[in-house]
């Protein structure tokens, strides 16, 4: 029973989705859901590394927390950022946003 | 107490796994964020399950609690509907890169992850919330400035960006 490589492996399966979510998503908003699902694959990866080995149990918190923070300003840049192009274009999807001087 | 550790992460990885394939492939973006919620509870009970309750709270409180909630004013504001674009047929090269970059991933990770991992403890320690606090504030203090500036640079470019006139297109 080795709980380090089940942990991991739950990991890999988020940050698989996450990239199979940002080639199967059409719109801005499903690519920033999916960027989600990467980063909390990061944060349970980081979590599980140095929670059962020997690693700094603090180091490890703190690099889950410092994740979720990133995250969340990540987010809200990204909720501006659609809400202009939103406005500039009347359109959301990743194909039809080609014109550099919008 | 093995077997119910062990039932438990089950339970919490069924969750996740479940919530993560509505996320990629719902038709509706608001089917899709409510399978992001169920996948982050999963994570958040992972963090439990970690002996790390602190993390867990947060996680339940920054991502459940605020980062869904800024997804679906974005899915508001932008009126995306179930009919809307994410319901038309994908294209064939979208089909090839569904099937090959994560297969490619899972295969070269995963068997990194197997034959290279070391055995990991079965019962990870408790930590005290207070200890923590003192790690961020004593060694660590410039990271955690460091990431609360970066919120405060990231939310006033959030209200600068928002502030936007609309501009009239010329064509």
């Amino acid at each position: 029973m080795n709980y380090l490589l089940y942990y991991h492996l739950v990991a890999l399966f988020l940050m698989v989705v996450g990239l199979a979510g940002i080639i199967w998503r059409r719109t801005l908003i499903g690519l920033l859901i999916c960027v989600e699902l990467l980063l909390n694959g990061a944060g349970l990866a980081i979590m599980a590394s140095a929670k059962l080995t020997p690693a700094s149990d603090f180091l490890g918190q703190a690099g889950t927390l410092l994740v979720m923070g990133l995250a969340a300003a990540e987010a809200t840049i990204l909720l501006a950022l659609i809400l202009v192009v939103f406005k500039r274009f009347g359109k959301v999807e990743v194909d039809k946003i080609n014109i550099l001087r919008g | 107490m093995d077997k119910i550790g062990l039932g438990v992460f089950l339970a919490h990885v069924l969750i996740i796994v479940a919530g993560g394939l509505v996320t990629v492939f719902a038709r509706s973006l608001v089917r899709a964020l409510t399978g992001l919620i169920a996948t982050l509870f999963g994570v958040a009970g992972l963090y439990f399950l970690m002996a790390a309750p602190f993390i867990g709270v947060m996680q339940v409180l920054i991502y459940v609690g605020a980062v869904s909630i800024l997804i679906f004013f974005a899915i508001a504001f932008t009126k995306s509907s179930h009919l809307g674009e994410e319901a038309r047929p994908r294209k064939q090269s979208q089909w090839f890169f569904l099937l090959s970059v994560p297969g490619l991933v899972i295969f070269s990770l995963g068997y990194l992850l197997i034959k290279f991992i070391p055995q990991g403890f079965l019962q990870p320690q408790e930590t005290q919330v207070k200890d923590l606090g003192g790690f961020f504030l004593g060694p660590y203090m410039l990271p955690f400035e460091l990431i609360s500036l970066v919120l405060l640079v990231a939310m006033m470019g959030a209200v600068i960006l928002g502030f936007e006139k609309k501009i009239k297109r010329e064509d």
